[in-house]
């Protein structure tokens, strides 16, 4: 549709990005997946969304207080411009509830564009999960606006086998409110996670991280923005890659404290774990800070497994396939681990186990 | 039971063991002593495996198999334990999740079934139990922010669960105060004191010796065993000084 418009890796924002693979999945044909999406779902309570390449599934949806409808969101986010159309929005009142919300991505080739809304009034709160699977291009524009008190946990997994997933978060936090988005990506397709989160609200949390874990020539990368504007809010972003074989994973993550955003709190940690020379783990971590009373604890290693504890487990009689399953599991388990839900955090933790058998 | 037979070995190029040959029988516990730089613990990380101590000659067996051609791994199946200096710190991998997967790998190379949840935290507990390591320690990631003192502790905790043939301490009793010292020498007799098993001790010093009774006495010295006798050379040589008892 648009792809001549889309951004190159000239641009400093999108130089890890992997463009040809989001053209080759963009073009690519619809095959069947061979895979039932009521298998995508996992065993919790709440409303549930299917898209199918794109399209809503009514027949195989339970919305719930969520609405289909077709809207084109304002943004100037180059990939977010795209999804419009078909989409899905979520708005509850003041101390309503919704949770776990469900809404599963199942494509089969070509691209697919999704827009989606959440706006939590005053001290509503509402938990999600998303899963994306199969193949294609999926991508993801969610627009959020949580006001004063309002509590989001969101919780995004990108199983694809193949393809590309372009997802882009915006949001804006209120006073007191605070979000919280953890992304594994533990499949077979390219990806982007893309965040522009803003602490507009005094002393709200703003928590985007999760776990990238990349094999054979894959390129996957995590760029996010969390721009505080108002006081005492805190934010956090906790990434893991890990990169195999060939592939690259990429973090960029980038604290902006505004003039004035005094008695800010930044958490930024970017760690990656290379389990092959010939794999690649970039880190751009970015500070930009106009208040001067704020703290901002920011920390960025790339390293291989620890040799050391590598022979520790062995020499117990851990076998070295297990051992460094092991310990790449405890490398990303911080990750997972601000996941609140035991069934949703115990199923993120299931697909990077299963990632870990492929790749090791 | 063990046997190393002139067995040489390198470190990044340079040859640590020169010639080291050494019988353990079933039953029995060595103690093998020497200055800093003999390599004692050379010998430890040797036959435990450990990638970079290259063995460059000589022959070692355990009942009877080549033990320089297994991995790691399958060394501690056939009933090899190697106990650390150092402990290693893993955080995000708890005591109990490590030692399970251990103890079910080593049994699944035996042809063992895998033991349960419950089955393995009653056998952890009882160790732990007699070790005097509390409980909750089961549960926090391997060794981080352990004493000094707890992480040998969790060693023989560990050893006591996995129950090795064949103990290779490398100076256990370092880094312990006296009551630890005491909970770690009666842990190696409960342990590893039997007809069926044997320890060879790596130490720098008597005082462990005067809580776990060694049958030998080996004296190491560049890469060497250059003298043997009984639990009274560790005396001789605690008075006397390796420089003596090893020129």
């Amino acid at each position: 549709m648009t792809l001549l418009q889309l951004p190159t890796p000239k641009q400093e924002e999108w130089r890890w990005a992997d463009m040809a693979a989001l053209r080759t999945a963009a073009g690519s044909a619809p095959q069947p997946t061979g895979i039932d999406p009521a298998s995508l779902f996992l065993d919790l309570e709440g409303p549930r969304l299917l898209f199918v390449d794109g399209v809503f599934d009514p027949a195989r949806s339970t919305p719930g207080p969520l609405q289909i409808t077709r809207w084109t969101p304002e943004t100037t986010h180059p990939l977010g411009q795209l999804a419009q159309g078909e989409g899905w929005t979520l708005s509850l009142a003041a101390q309503q509830a919704a949770s776990c919300i469900q809404v599963v991505h199942l494509g089969s080739g070509g691209e697919s564009h999704v827009p989606a809304q959440i706006v939590l009034a005053e001290d509503a709160v509402a938990s999600m999960v998303e899963t994306f699977a199969g193949t294609g291009w999926a991508n993801r524009l969610l627009q959020v606006k949580l006001a004063r008190g309002a509590r989001l946990m969101r919780s995004v997994r990108l199983i694809q086998s193949a393809g590309f997933v372009s997802i882009r978060d915006e949001a804006e936090i209120g006073e007191a409110a605070s979000l919280v988005s953890v992304f594994l990506a533990a499949g077979g397709m390219a990806s982007r996670i893309d965040g522009g989160i803003t602490v507009i609200g005094k002393g709200a949390f703003a928590e985007m991280g999760g776990a990238l874990l990349t094999r054979e020539t894959q390129k996957q990368e995590a760029a996010v923005v969390v721009r505080h504007e108002a006081i005492e809010g805190s934010s956090r972003q906790l990434w893991r890659a890990v990169a195999a074989d060939r592939s690259t994973a990429s973090l960029a993550a980038r604290v902006e404290v505004a003039r004035g955003a005094q008695q800010t709190d930044g958490e930024q940690s970017l760690r990656g774990l290379l389990l092959a020379r010939t794999a690649t783990v970039n880190l751009k971590p970015e500070l930009e800070i106009f208040a001067d009373d704020v703290k901002c604890a920011h920390g960025a290693t790339v390293g291989e497994l620890d040799q050391r504890a590598m022979f520790y487990l062995q020499s117990r009689g851990v076998p070295e396939n297990r051992a460094k399953a092991l310990l790449t599991r405890a490398f990303v388990a911080d990750a997972l681990a601000r996941i609140g839900e035991d069934t949703v955090r115990e199923a993120f933790a299931a697909d990077a186990d299963a990632w870990l058998d492929t790749a090791l | 039971m063990l046997n190393i037979e002139n067995l040489r070995a390198e470190v990044e190029g340079k040859e640590i063991l020169k010639g080291l040959s050494l019988q353990v029988n079933a039953g029995e516990i060595h103690a093998i002593m020497g200055p800093n730089g003999a390599g004692k613990s050379t010998l430890g990380y040797v036959l435990g495996g450990r990638g970079n101590y290259t063995p460059t000659g000589g022959t070692v067996t355990l009942n009877g198999e080549d033990l320089l051609e297994m991995e790691p791994d399958q060394r501690a199946a056939a009933g090899l334990f190697l106990g650390f200096q150092y402990p290693v710190e893993i955080p995000g991998i708890s005591n109990v999740q490590f030692l399970r997967e251990a103890l079910n790998s080593q049994r699944r190379v035996r042809g063992e079934g895998p033991l349960s949840g419950a089955e393995f935290l009653k056998l952890a507990r009882a160790q732990a139990d007699l070790l005097g390591m509390h409980h909750d320690m089961l549960k926090r990631p391997v060794n981080v922010g352990f004493s000094g003192g707890e992480k040998k502790r969790n060693e023989m905790v560990q050893m006591g669960i996995l129950g090795p043939k064949l103990a290779i301490l490398d100076e256990t009793d370092s880094g312990l105060d006296i009551d630890a010292l005491k909970a770690v020498g009666d842990g190696i007799n409960r342990i590893m004191r039997a007809p069926d098993k044997a320890v060879i001790l790596i130490t720098h010093y008597q005082r462990l010796l005067d809580y776990v009774k060694p049958d030998f006495v080996h004296v190491l010295a560049d890469g060497r065993i250059v003298r043997s006798g009984g639990a009274e050379l560790a005396h001789e040589l605690e008075r006397e000084g390796y420089g003596a008892i090893a020129a």
